[in-house]
């Protein structure tokens, strides 16, 4: 068996049990028929109402808030940075890989469905763009217009493309965990986000190009927190999806986040364990070195998941074509995309959160400056235990193995009907005859079916 | 359809839902499903039924053999129940370190002293056991894993 770092901690999930699976699934399917049986006949997420809450946004649109958030996201990039190339060459025992990998990428996503769009606010690149346009406004003493226009072509393809590369170096890079390698990635990534702010502007960049941005705030339309005409104010949650306009590159965007998590999971599992070692051996025969033949087959898993992802969706949407109303299939495929963006929720939650549980405690220890434990630092003379963390290990005791499998379930189950519920309003608001949207919906609800029993036999593999 | 058989529907969906969870759910230690008497004594989540679980006090360790960091037979699962022993003995025909990761062991194995692990499963999951020479060497790591299975 071949084993490439999987998390960091190097403990993983037990399967979920044979009979809690077939509930499960059995849940689903029960559920989904529930749904068509009460359909409501008129869209209703998209004209929820918006409830502005101008005391709250003054606060949080302060200059001081902006500030103070925009330097925070400056020095944890710096500090990860700084730790990656001068700290402990242990993955464990350095800041870098952990606020990376959990902190950053898990943590912001369970923050961002609970409160909106945080990052926005701690955005780091943005921070940095905001400033030195502030500065070159300053200095020539007139508005600086990007000179370029974002072109409609480019959509979301930018952050397509950057969040996939974060996940075959999470995934498929055999030393991706390794520190230096993250702030070396870290810098390489603000580079091309300053490139494109220069480009284009700083707001128009981070809303469409930057991929983290993308992802958090896509994550950030389920929860209820939204931004009208500047204000901050609740909406029932999803409606913010409700009212999500698509980009080019938006669906294979969304491919990428909910395939990147099933070749995560599928690693774990029998079906690429066991032909992983042969695609291996044959780029090896080709004479590729041990590692390369590996992180080879492991991008290509990594590929064939998000082709299947998006093959997969496609297939419904032409289904979904097939029942008329004049749609082209990329219309159709834009139109139900932001369905998509519960299930990728479920996915990453049900697949990750016990990771950022236990690997999440381990940034207690790890925030003592140099960022990371004196023993096995090799700044170790300057080491601090300013919040006499360092010695702190993983609590275990936090969530046990039966718990976390409801929890993985729940996440599924409550994404699924998250799903359905997004893609039947949507029908609605496009389809002019409300039988041709209801008929539409049984191929999309075949895809969420479809989507939510992977998931689930995903969670009954891992780890077989 | 009229609101009232709407939401009899769903009624009815919630009802099938949890006969159907307490009716699959193999019964715990509360025992308030009923049918424990039948499932106390097989773990619902055995899958390798060929492996004879070794008794609970018994002295049977696990023996993991390396041959230049690399596990005779292929990496295997030592599955234990929560709050039961793992015990487990490394023999390397070269120098080694062995770590269990989660519960952070690490042991040091020669030639003729074999590594031995002797502790109460406390932490559930699949944790991986490694070799850290292998790992300084660039190759995959792995040794076997324990995989500790709730009771």
């Amino acid at each position: 068996m071949i084993q490439i770092a999987h998390g960091i901690v190097g403990r993983s999930d037990l399967p979920i049990p044979e009979w809690l699976f077939g509930w499960a699934a059995a849940v689903v399917l029960v559920v989904s028929f529930v749904a068509l049986a009460v359909l409501w006949p008129e869209p209703k997420l998209s004209r929820a109402s918006f409830r502005p809450m101008p005391g709250l946004s003054r606060v949080l649109h302060s200059r001081p808030v902006d500030l103070l958030c925009g330097l925070l996201g400056v020095f944890l990039l710096a500090v990860t940075v700084y730790s990656g190339f001068e700290g402990s060459q242990t993955s464990t025992a350095n800041f870098a890989p952990t606020f990376v990998y959990v902190i950053f990428w898990l943590g912001l996503v369970g923050l961002s469905v609970l409160f909106g769009n945080v990052f926005k606010a701690f955005n780091p690149w943005r921070a940095c763009g905001r400033a030195v346009s502030w500065i070159a406004r300053t200095a020539a003493r007139a508005p600086m217009p990007a000179p370029l226009s974002y072109p409609e072509r480019l959509g979301h393809w930018p952050a397509a493309a950057g969040i996939f590369l974060f996940a075959a170096l999470e995934l498929a890079v055999s030393d991706g965990d390794a520190p230096r390698t993250v702030a070396i990635a870290a810098l390489v990534y603000s580079v091309a986000q300053f490139v494109g702010m220069a480009l284009y502007g700083v707001e128009e960049w981070t809303e469409r190009g930057d991929g983290f941005s993308v992802y958090f705030a896509l994550f950030a339309r389920i929860s209820p927190w939204s931004t009208r005409d500047g204000v901050v104010g609740l909406r029932v949650p999803l409606a913010s999806l409700a009212d999500f306009r698509p980009l080019a590159g938006t669906v294979p965007l969304l491919a990428v986040m909910i395939g990147s998590v099933t070749f995560d999971g599928a690693a774990e599992a029998p079906i690429w364990t066991g032909i992983a070692p042969d695609i291996s051996d044959f780029f090896q025969t080709l004479g590729l070195s041990p590692e390369k033949a590996l992180e080879l087959t492991f991008l290509i898993g990594l590929v064939a998941a998000i082709a299947v992802v998006y093959g997969f969706y496609m297939l419904g949407v032409r289904g979904a074509q097939s029942v008329g109303g004049g749609f082209t299939a990329r219309d159709l495929s834009r139109a139900f995309v932001a369905s998509l963006v519960p299930i990728a929720f479920a996915y990453v939650a049900a697949h990750y959160f016990t990771l950022l549980l236990y690997d999440g405690q381990l940034m207690v220890g790890l925030s003592n400056p140099p960022f990371g434990p004196v023993a096995s630092n090799p700044l170790g003379e300057a080491g601090t235990d300013i919040f006499g963390t360092v010695d702190r290990s993983i609590d275990y005791g936090v969530i046990g193995a039966t718990s976390a499998w409801y929890w993985m379930v729940g996440f599924v189950v409550v994404g699924h009907v998250a799903a359905l519920t997004l893609a039947h309003d949507k029908a609605l608001t496009i389809y002019s005859d409300v039988k041709l949207a209801v008929r539409s919906q049984y191929w999309m609800l075949a895809v969420m079916v479809g989507f939510t029993s992977l998931a689930l036999w995903l969670l009954s593999q891992a780890n077989q | 359809m009229s609101k009232a058989g709407r939401w009899g529907l769903i009624a009815l969906a919630v009802v099938v839902a949890v006969a159907a969870f307490l009716i699959a759910r193999p019964g715990d230690d509360d025992g308030d499903s009923g049918n424990q008497a039948a499932s106390t004594a097989t773990s619902p989540t055995a899958t390798a039924p060929s492996a004879p679980k070794p008794p609970p006090d018994g002295p049977t360790a696990t023996v993991i053999e390396l041959k230049d960091h690399e596990p005779a037979g292929g990496i295997k699962d030592v599955k234990v129940e929560k709050g039961g022993p793992v015990r487990i003995v490394v023999r390397s025909d070269v120098a080694d370190d062995i770590h269990i990761h989660g519960y952070d062991i690490e042991k040091s194995v020669a030639p003729g002293k074999p590594a031995r692990f002797q502790f109460d499963a406390t932490i559930e999951g699949v944790l991986e056991i490694e070799s850290h020479e292998a790992e300084h060497a660039g190759k995959d790591a792995l040794i076997a894993r324990l995989v500790v299975e709730p009771s």
